[in-house]
């Protein structure tokens, strides 16, 4: 990063910072800048900004991995002596943030996972950023998925950090001895796990727990079934609830897998219980460390109707209650600048969503980050409106009850099918 | 109180006549200051403000800008006319009643047991309340090992011992489910039914069993005649105690089900903690609160009817 384009950079949010004040976006956002326009630009010079950030890292590669970053940044803007990172366990975060900003007191930058998004605009607690995003001009430059979450009525309200989705894991041992290739399409998964299941080995691990994890897990064959959550109770979404049903049935998958959250898919995994899982990029850490001799590898998840995958990731938000947006904004730029991007996604071991940086070797050539990478470009973002977190408990129980045979499939998925369309966003609304 | 230690003189004249009474009244409420302020702030004010959702539509929408509408009654018409209510109030009285009517009957058989003295006695006693000082994030993660359908304890002697065949997914069946986590929660509760059916004994008198004794009466009717009566309002403290901790148990179920499979082990705190923190539909969820605590209110009420009438008997 050159000198030179660093002083245009700090022009640049200066006028952000005037343009933010004089237009009002979001009214509190206005008040932030109002209160603190002599502190505000005085950070630009000589001032003192002190952030306050929340996050959720709890991997020790992630953790450092947040710290180099954050210490760059600091150390080419000498303007801002702290960013004070505070961690809130990932589970607590949402209710953290809403807590806080009934006491008044949020951080000036929160890591919130991307599913949470919609529904923390929809509170009030996200400040509008839309302009400063439209004066960047870089959206274009990035997938689609992670900014069709970060929008809310056609208003941006976060900026992807880090990117994942599911793919396919397998031991390249058992599926060797029992003759198999790692399945292409619906048919073959189905096949590859009734072989590869033996009295010690389930053929299929993933998660079906009822929490947010299954549906995470599930919306990917509900998808490469060309189905959609507003048409649910479709063809297509019986035939991926089936698919799920038949497996658990036949054996397959073990109905231990209605109470494994993802960690618990990949401990299966790493002590040989199962050949195959369904799994994010996060767990190839304690994979390697857990069995360094177990020889896997990963494939695209197989393919129904078409491919498809699920986007998950880390946002970076700015609070309305934030006392310095405009320096919160500079440092939210600053990270997601192709250098500094590239530097955090390495250390932790993230997928970026940066088109140019998806392209590079590091994420083409190796043998599993090149499939991550690919399978990233057909991921879908649960972008599905500020109710998301009901439709998918409705989603937990189809799919739960329908495994455990309470339901049929097709019982199970008109019930949930009168459920959700109510609480989908008006355009989304199927009749 | 320090201004009167400023000044001597006044404090000469407060310490007499009228005044004295006054200051002494003052250090009287003093004491009670800090037991008040405590239920006010911690106990009285959420209450409230629990309350007051409650009568609102707050939603993510109105959560944080506080201009939520007043709906009156609205909420706890839809939560009451919502079939998932029904069916978590009848999941909550049937994990209730049943760990109840378990932890009772063997919390008592323990007590009976610990009330005679044998040698080390006091140190089982001891031993048996560790179970109730494990965090319940331990006992409950260590229950939902025990009964994992792959590599559970449970299944391997049920196999052993030839009573079940295959694999049995105790906490991802919805039959068993519910069985799951009540044996569980029986496990966590009977340390408490026993430490105190146990004071109860030790309250009965020596004297009545002796009188007993010499009128001629066996172990089963000193039992039945003695022990039972003497025990009832004991009784009545720990299952009303019992109902209320148990009506609200909320992380043995979150950790060991969460609630599943579907929706077999939702109870009631399951139901709220879901609406209010999962949905952000805070005005339904205090309602579904509000409800939960009316009902535990209601046996209190009961129960201080009971007392009243015991002790006039």
């Amino acid at each position: 990063m050159s000198g030179e384009g660093h002083a245009g950079e700090r022009q640049f949010s200066r006028r952000d910072f005037l343009k933010l004040a004089t237009t009002g976006v979001a009214g509190v956002g206005l008040m932030g800048t109002a209160g603190c326009g002599g502190e505000g630009s005085s950070s630009q010079s000589n001032g003192k900004v002190k952030l306050q950030w929340w996050d959720y890292w709890s991997i020790p590669s992630q953790v450092k991995g947040q710290k180099a970053l954050l210490k760059r940044y600091m150390k080419t803007h000498p303007a801002v002596t702290a960013i004070d990172t505070q961690y809130v366990p990932f589970a607590n975060m949402d209710q953290k943030l809403l807590q806080g900003a009934i006491a008044g007191k949020v951080p000036d930058i929160a890591q919130i996972d991307d599913a949470s998004q919609q529904s923390l605009a929809a509170t009030g607690l996200c400040a509008d950023i839309t302009d400063q995003i439209k004066s960047w001009g870089q959206v274009n430059e990035f997938l689609k998925a992670p900014w069709e979450i970060c929008r809310l009525n056609g208003k941006y309200y976060g900026v992807p950090w880090t990117s994942n989705c599911l793919v396919l894991w397998y031991d390249k041992d058992a599926l060797k001895k029992a003759g198999v290739k790692p399945p292409k399409d619906w048919g073959e998964l189905k096949e590859a796990a009734r072989k590869l299941t033996t009295s010690k080995r389930s053929g299929l691990a993933l998660s079906a727990i009822h929490s947010e994890e299954g549906t995470f897990q599930w919306l990917p064959f509900l998808w490469q079934s060309g189905a959609d959550i507003p048409n649910i109770d479709s063809p297509g979404g019986r035939a991926a609830l089936q698919l799920w049903v038949d497996m658990f049935r036949d054996g397959s998958i073990s109905h231990g897998a209605l109470n494994w959250t993802q960690p618990d898919v990949a401990e299966q995994f790493i002590h040989r219980r199962t050949a195959m899982m369904i799994n994010g990029p996060w767990e190839i850490p304690s994979v390697k460390e857990g069995a360094p001799d177990l020889n896997w590898g990963v494939a695209l998840l197989p393919k129904g109707k078409q491919r498809a995958s699920i986007y998950g990731g880390e946002n970076l938000m700015i609070t309305t209650g934030s006392k310095y947006p405009g320096t919160d904004w500079d440092l939210i730029r600053w990270i997601k600048e192709p250098e500094n991007d590239k530097f955090f996604q390495k250390l932790t071991g993230n997928l970026p969503s940066r088109k140019s940086e998806l392209s590079e070797d590091y994420w083409q050539k190796d043998p599993v980050r090149s499939v991550f990478a690919q399978q990233l470009l057909v991921a879908k973002p649960r972008a599905y409106g500020p109710k998301y977190a009901q439709i998918s408990n409705v989603i937990q129980d189809a799919m739960q009850s329908a495994i455990t045979g309470q339901n049929s499939v097709a019982v199970a998925l008109s019930q949930a099918q009168k459920e959700i369309t109510p609480l989908l966003p008006e355009p989304m609304r199927k009749k | 109180m320090v201004t009167q230690n400023r000044n001597p003189a006044r404090l000469k004249g407060i310490w007499r006549g009228k005044d004295q009474g006054r200051v002494r009244r003052l250090g009287e409420y003093l004491f009670v200051a800090p037991a008040v302020v405590f239920i006010v702030l911690l106990m009285i004010y959420p209450l409230i403000y629990n309350l007051y959702l409650s009568v609102r539509d707050v939603n993510v929408g109105t959560f944080l800008s506080g201009n939520a509408p007043f709906v009156g009654l609205q909420n706890y018409e839809q939560v009451l006319g919502d079939p998932t209510f029904r069916h978590s109030l009848l999941i909550s009285f049937v994990f209730t009643g049943a760990s109840l009517l378990f932890q009772f009957i063997i919390g008592f058989a323990l007590a009976l047991f610990f009330h005679r003295p044998f040698p080390g006695n006091g140190v089982m006693r001891s031993l048996l309340l560790l179970g109730w000082l494990l965090p319940l994030v331990v006992s409950a993660s260590v229950w939902k090992w025990l009964l994992d359908g792959d590599y559970g304890v449970v299944n391997y002697l049920l196999q052993s011992l030839g009573l079940v065949h295959g694999r049995q997914y105790w906490l991802t069946n919805p039959d068993t489910a519910l069985g799951g986590v009540i044996g569980a929660n029986i496990w966590l509760g009977i340390p408490f039914n026993a430490v105190l059916l146990l004071a109860g004994l030790q309250g009965i008198s020596e004297s009545l069993y002796e009188a007993a004794k010499v009128d001629g009466a066996g172990g089963w009717q000193r039992f039945r005649y003695i022990t039972l009566p003497q025990m009832r309002p004991v009784s009545l403290t720990v299952l009303l105690l019992g109902f209320v901790y148990t009506f609200k148990v909320f992380d043995v179920i979150f950790i060991m089900t969460g609630g599943g499979p579907a929706t077999a082990t939702t109870t009631l705190p399951i139901l709220t903690y879901n609406q209010t923190f999962q949905f952000f539909t805070f005005g339904t969820g205090a309602a579904t609160a509000t409800l939960l605590l009316i009902i535990s209110l209601t046996l209190s009420v009961a129960y201080l009817l009971l007392i009243r009438r015991e002790e006039a008997t």
